[in-house]
């Protein structure tokens, strides 16, 4: 397996909901016009509590300075692990689920915090540019790392693990179980080819900054019990969208790609206060029982909580594994 | 053909087994038939795409949206079945025209549907297996980006997803024409740009990944071979070289060779703007055509010379050239799959062009004057025309040297003058040449000066050698004498003037012979016997003897093939009379102008011309110059004859005229003379026999002789006349024994370094034969099988095994007692049989005996574990000498 580190330096923001309208400009020119802008990575997440967009320097640069802006102090860079053909196909599970023994569980030990950012195409794994060696060294037993510079790969020299970098090891510090919250809306996970992007510029647009205006009272308290939730990246000339069902029917329904099953995801969310970036071993609490069950999963991070996307199939018996867990670390 | 098509710009491809076919696929599919345009004129909707050709449009599919790429069915029927990957990953068979052929009725609409839509970017036909299609798709985090798809598999619910599980969308009502179950699936988790098959073998796949090119075997899917680049675009195999593969990066080509896969072997200068297409010319090896975004030309990479596979140290050979098929931009192009070297280019707006790039001309001329050159796929000779007629046009001077050189041109050293009969004896010039030399020789060499030279021993010598410009400058004691016509008794009033020196000048002109005689008598009936009838009055008159003028005339009329207008011209001089006023004078001088003979124009200038003045005769360019000179020795006073010479040479150098070496002789001035002379005619090998003869120090140490020299040398060889250039190598050190040639080379010693010769500084390394080698025939010597140096033992004959050294026995295998019995029977062979000889290539060597029979029935070197081609390495191995008579 090779793990590349790749070129983007990422900003982790978060854009209050009221401040919205300040940024509507440089968001609509970054979605949009890619010619106008060299930004490459470029993640923006609306969830109940604000905007979480992730995106390197250069889209950074965009952004206006605003007291509705926060940003998270450290540079972060995108990890990606790729199988190159030499993979066991035996597990068919994927996603954040078929690196957790190999990277999320090991970074969790070494005190490594990750934000994680599934897409349709592939998961990015993010980790502050100051842990890069800490995590090299911790990964490079599993993996053949590769650097990309300037679009080539160059593989990085593996290090002396007793060269005395500084380890983050602290005393292993109980971790903290999160409460889990399941919503009941359904998602699906979408690619689109850019090309036909301006074809659905007007919805996107609707959905991403019109969202709120649209329901009514009655619709909100009705829905109790779904959050919102909603996920467009462009990376690399790539989308992905995560869009809940309900999303779903205000777009077209032959220009959106999915699985031709159609499957349906649902959410777990974590965490009843926000998260944080210091705290490690989140993601490994869920990831670890999703691949001891093989059940696939998505898993995006984001400025005050994390969520897990698993079958929905599933979610029955992933809510009562996470449930066991938590009551099993309090009893301890 | 991986480009997307949602841009609208149109990508071309052209039909693999219908040559007059071809495909424009923009937003739709339109099929079009390509004609020569004399049979299409008349029809409506043809639209011209060059000079001859028009094309037709046949038919337009518009039935697939979004597509992204479109490949051709490699098989001759169907006819028009196209694959059509759409963005959202499906693979679509669709056709184009009417067709009748079941099986593509069967195929029409048949659907590929990855598990995870997005794009497909390229699709490609396996060329062994045309059932089998492989697609190159974008990135999912959990399918496989390359599909191999059977398109004869039927769809089978069963074997993919559970019923409950599937909600493919409504439209798919006609599930019998989906299929979703792939017959291979590779590069899980990464993204597929660009695929080729290999033509290697069926079930090898090259495929531009993300950040790598990798190539995978379906023999064994756990496997592949790759190699991280950034050049993973629009990989495609050359078609004439299976292990070499173009792929590209924006705006660089890199070209790859599978057998050395770790880096390129090659890449392209880097183009400003991003590479749109690279595709190998189908009919012509080694070129490749490249197209990059918003560009009218397409540049072409020729690297038909570029060794294969190109070596580390090498500087590869690439000709890199653009062409401009019209005057827009070109959105794609297409190689014809047939006609050479041809292709369509279509622009933005979906104007097309008819293109045939015009292959480079190389040229090669040919030692023997003939000439040669190809271009695409012919091959011109253009040979000298042999014609018998003599009004053919001059030969060549390449094919004059030639034949000059079969007849030892140059080598008669006693007789001088021959030499211009060995040259064919029908160059004047030529002749005027070899003939002053012959005049002028015996002096220049003292055992063969005559008698009366004697006394001018010395510095007189080199005078005469030096020509007479100089022969009439060192003149002194010049004395005149009032001449009258021999047949008059009146006290003439024609002033002749005499000298030592003007004697000497007249003798080398050939007007009077060697000795204390001067009468010109005998040269008068060696022209006479030639038939220079004009020419003998001219002389005659010039020495003052109208009879003997006349007389030669009447001779020349009454000879066979003789002119009679000559007795005219005799009684016109019978007439000749002193009288200044008289008619006689005023009408010859003025008629004599309508003379087509120079020599009679010239008789009659003199004889009319006042004392003193006789431009008419000076000036008459078509004398000879000898006797133009000789003239100017009797009448001329000591001022007038040396501004009259000088006049003279600065003439026939500037013209390269070679009777001027009459007057320059063998001086810096001849040589300067000669330069203009092989300016003109090229000839080097006159130029180097003639200055051969010249001075060592002075003329031949020149370094425009010596280039002339070389330049001859380099000729004879070219001709492969090798017997005839060690003749002239053994001609040219009798002459200027400083030319004998230095040995260049020597065998040294494997251990010291040092030459293995004897007393190599003791001894000069000029004439060093062999036999100092210790190689040599000599029983005595050839017991020295070590290096004088250092004693080490020489190396191993590689056929009889020993040591290098010890003479050949002709029969190898035989024991030592029989040496010398061998080498007394063909002594003249031992010499060169025993000399070194060795491959370059291998280093394994031995004898030259050996060697040679070694090679006479076999290529590869003697040594048995070495697969070295000797043989055919040494390119001048077998050749044969073409002068052996």
């Amino acid at each position: 397996m090779d793990l590349h580190i790749l070129e983007h330096r990422l900003k982790v923001t978060s854009i209050a909901k009221q401040g919205l309208f300040v940024f509507t400009h440089p968001l609509i020119k970054l979605i949009f016009l890619r010619s106008r802008t060299r930004c490459k990575f470029l993640s923006l997440t609306e969830t109940p509590e604000d905007f979480t967009l992730v995106l390197d320097e250069e889209g950074f640069k965009e952004l206006p300075c605003s007291e509705y802006l926060q940003v998270e102090d450290s540079m972060w860079l995108a990890l990606n692990v790729v199988s190159n053909g030499h993979a066991s196909s035996s597990s068919q599970a994927v996603g954040v689920t078929k690196i957790a023994k190999s990277v999320i569980a090991p970074l969790a030990e070494q005190h490594v915090s990750v934000f994680m950012l599934s897409t349709y195409q592939t998961d990015f794994i993010l980790v502050r540019e100051k842990d890069l060696s800490v995590v090299i060294d911790t990964l490079q037993e599993e993996f053949n790392i590769y650097r990309e510079v300037g679009g080539e790969c160059v593989p990085v020299p593996s290090q002396d693990v007793h060269n005395g970098f500084q380890k983050n090891g602290k005393e292993a510090t109980k971790a903290t179980v999160h409460p889990v919250l399941s919503p009941l809306n359904k998602f699906c996970v979408m690619s689109l080819d850019p090309d036909t992007l301006p074809t659905i510029a007007t919805t996107l647009i609707d959905v991403l900054f019109y969202s709120s205006s649209c329901k009514d009272a009655s619709h909100s308290s009705q829905d109790l019990d779904c959050v919102k939730f909603f996920s467009f990246s462009l990376i690399d000339g790539y989308i992905s969208l995560v869009m809940d069902t309900e999303a779903q029917r205000q777009f077209p329904a032959d220009l959106l790609f999915t699985s031709s099953s159609g499957e349906l995801w649902r959410m777990v969310r974590i965490g009843g206060q926000p998260l944080g970036f210091d705290e490690c071993g989140i993601v490994a609490q869920i990831s670890q029982p999703l691949a001891n069950s093989d059940i696939s999963a998505y898993y995006i991070s984001t400025f005050s909580f994390d969520h897990a996307l698993v079958p929905e199939e599933d979610i029955d018996s992933v809510i009562d594994m996470l449930q066991e867990q938590r009551q099993m670390k309090l009893e301890v | 053909c991986s480009l997307g098509y949602g841009g609208s710009k149109p990508d071309i491809l052209w039909s693999p087994h219908h040559v007059d076919r071809y495909v424009i696929c923009d937003s739709e599919l339109s099929l079009y038939r390509i004609e020569s345009l004399g049979s299409t004129e008349a029809k409506a909707g043809v639209i011209q795409l060059s000079e001859e050709t028009a094309a037709t449009l046949l038919a337009i599919n518009s039935d697939t949206p979004y597509m992204k790429c479109v490949a051709w069915y490699p098989k001759h029927e169907p006819e028009c079945l196209l694959a059509v990957g759409q963005a959202n990953g499906r693979v679509v068979l669709t056709s184009l025209g009417q067709s009748h052929n079941s099986k593509c009725k069967e195929l029409m609409g048949k659907e590929f549907v990855p598990k995870h839509a997005r794009q497909c970017n390229t699709l490609s036909w396996n060329p062994a297996d045309s059932n089998w299609l492989a697609a190159g798709l974008d990135k999912h985090r959990a399918d496989f980006s390359v599909l191999i798809w059977d398109i004869s598999s039927k769809y089978a619910p069963e074997a993919t997803v559970p019923p409950e599980k599937i909600r493919l969308p409504s439209g798919d009502a006609d599930v019998g024409t989906v299929v979703t179950k792939p017959l291979y699936e590779l590069g899980q988790n990464d993204a597929c740009l660009s695929l080729c098959w290999l033509p290697r073998d069926q079930k090898l796949l090259l495929a531009g990944m993300h950040r790598n090119l990798a190539i995978f075997d379906l023999r064994n899917t756990s496997q592949k071979m790759f190699v991280n680049t950034k050049a993973i675009q629009g990989v495609t195999v050359d078609p004439f070289f299976h292990d070499r593969v173009a792929s590209f990066f924006e705006g660089q080509v890199a070209i790859w060779d599978l057998r050395k896969f770790e880096k390129p072997v090659l890449t392209l200068s880097e183009q400003p703007k991003p590479l749109t297409k690279v595709a190998w010319c189908p009919t012509r090896a080694g070129l490749l055509a490249t197209l990059t975004r918003d560009s009218n030309v397409v540049r072409l990479y020729d690297m038909q010379h570029a060794p294969t596979p190109i070596g580390d140290e090498t500087e590869p050979t690439i000709i890199e050239r653009s062409v401009q098929p019209c005057e827009s931009f070109i959105s794609s192009f297409a190689w014809h799959p047939s006609a050479q070297n041809r292709m369509v280019v279509v622009s933005p707006n979906r104007a097309m062009t008819d293109f045939t790039v015009f292959e480079r001309i190389s040229l090669a001329w040919s030692s023997t004057s003939s000439l040669m050159w190809a271009c695409g796929r012919h091959l011109y000779d253009c040979a000298e025309e042999r014609t018998g007629s003599e009004a053919a046009v001059e030969s060549d001077i390449a094919t004059k040297m030639r034949a000059r050189a079969q007849s030892r041109y140059g080598h008669d050293t006693v007789q001088v003058w021959r030499n211009y009969v060995l040259a064919g004896g029908d160059d004047p010039q030529l002749k005027s040449l070899w003939y002053t030399l012959h005049y002028i020789l015996p002096f220049q060499c003292p055992y063969l000066t005559l008698d009366q030279e004697q006394k001018q021993q010395g510095n007189k010598q080199t005078v005469v050698y030096s020509g007479i410009k100089n022969i009439v400058k060192s003149s002194s004691g010049t004395t005149e004498s009032r001449r009258s016509w021999s047949d008059s008794d009146r006290q003439g009033d024609v002033v002749r003037y005499h000298s030592e020196e003007r004697s000497l000048a007249l003798r080398l002109c050939g007007w009077i012979g060697r000795g204390p005689d001067v009468d010109v008598e005998p040269f008068l009936r060696s022209l006479e016997q030639e038939g220079e009838w004009e020419r003998a009055a001219a002389v005659a008159l010039f020495n003052l003897d109208i009879r003997r003028a006349i007389q030669i005339l009447n001779k020349g009329a009454s000879s066979e093939k003789g002119d009679l207008n000559l007795n005219v011209v005799a009684m016109a001089l019978s007439g000749h009379t002193d009288e200044k006023s008289s008619l006689w004078r005023e009408m010859c001088s003025s008629l004599r102008l309508q003379l087509r003979s120079p020599y009679l124009r010239a008789s009659f200038a003199f004889l009319t011309s006042e004392p003193g003045a006789y431009d008419g005769v000076l000036y008459e360019s078509r004398v000879a110059v000898r006797d133009r000179v000789a003239f100017a020795c009797m009448f001329l006073s000591d001022t007038q004859l040396s501004r009259y010479i000088d006049k003279l040479t600065n003439e026939m150098k500037e013209a390269g005229n070679l009777e001027g070496i009459l007057l320059t002789g063998l001086t810096k001035d001849g040589v300067d003379l000669m330069e203009s002379y092989v300016d003109r005619t090229g000839d080097v090998q006159t130029a180097s026999f003639c200055m051969l003869k010249g001075s060592p120090g002075e003329v031949v140490k020149d370094p425009r002789v010596q280039c002339w020299i070389e330049n001859y040398r380099n000729l004879l060889d070219a001709w492969r006349f090798w017997h005839k250039r060690a003749e002239f190598d053994i001609h040219r050190s009798k002459l200027d024994p400083s030319s004998k040639p230095l040995a260049q080379v020597f065998v040294s010693c494997n251990f010291c370094g040092k030459s293995i010769s004897y007393s190599c500084s003791a001894m000069p390394h000029q004439g060093r034969s062999f036999s100092q080698y210790g190689v040599s025939g000599s029983p005595t010597k050839s017991k020295v099988t070590s290096c004088p140096g250092c004693r080490k033992p020489l190396p191993r004959c590689a056929l009889c095994l020993m040591n290098m050294g010890t003479p050949v026995s002709s029969c190898p295998g035989t024991g030592k007692s029989d040496e010398k019995v061998d080498l007394s029977k063909d002594k003249k062979l031992a010499q060169f049989n025993n000399w070194f000889t060795w491959c370059h290539n291998c280093r394994h060597g031995g004898h030259a005996g050996h060697m040679l029979s070694w090679f006479r029935d076999h290529t590869e070197c003697p040594v048995s574990a070495c697969t070295c081609k000797c043989m055919q390495l040494d390119t001048t191995g077998n050749l044969v000498p073409s002068d052996t008579t």
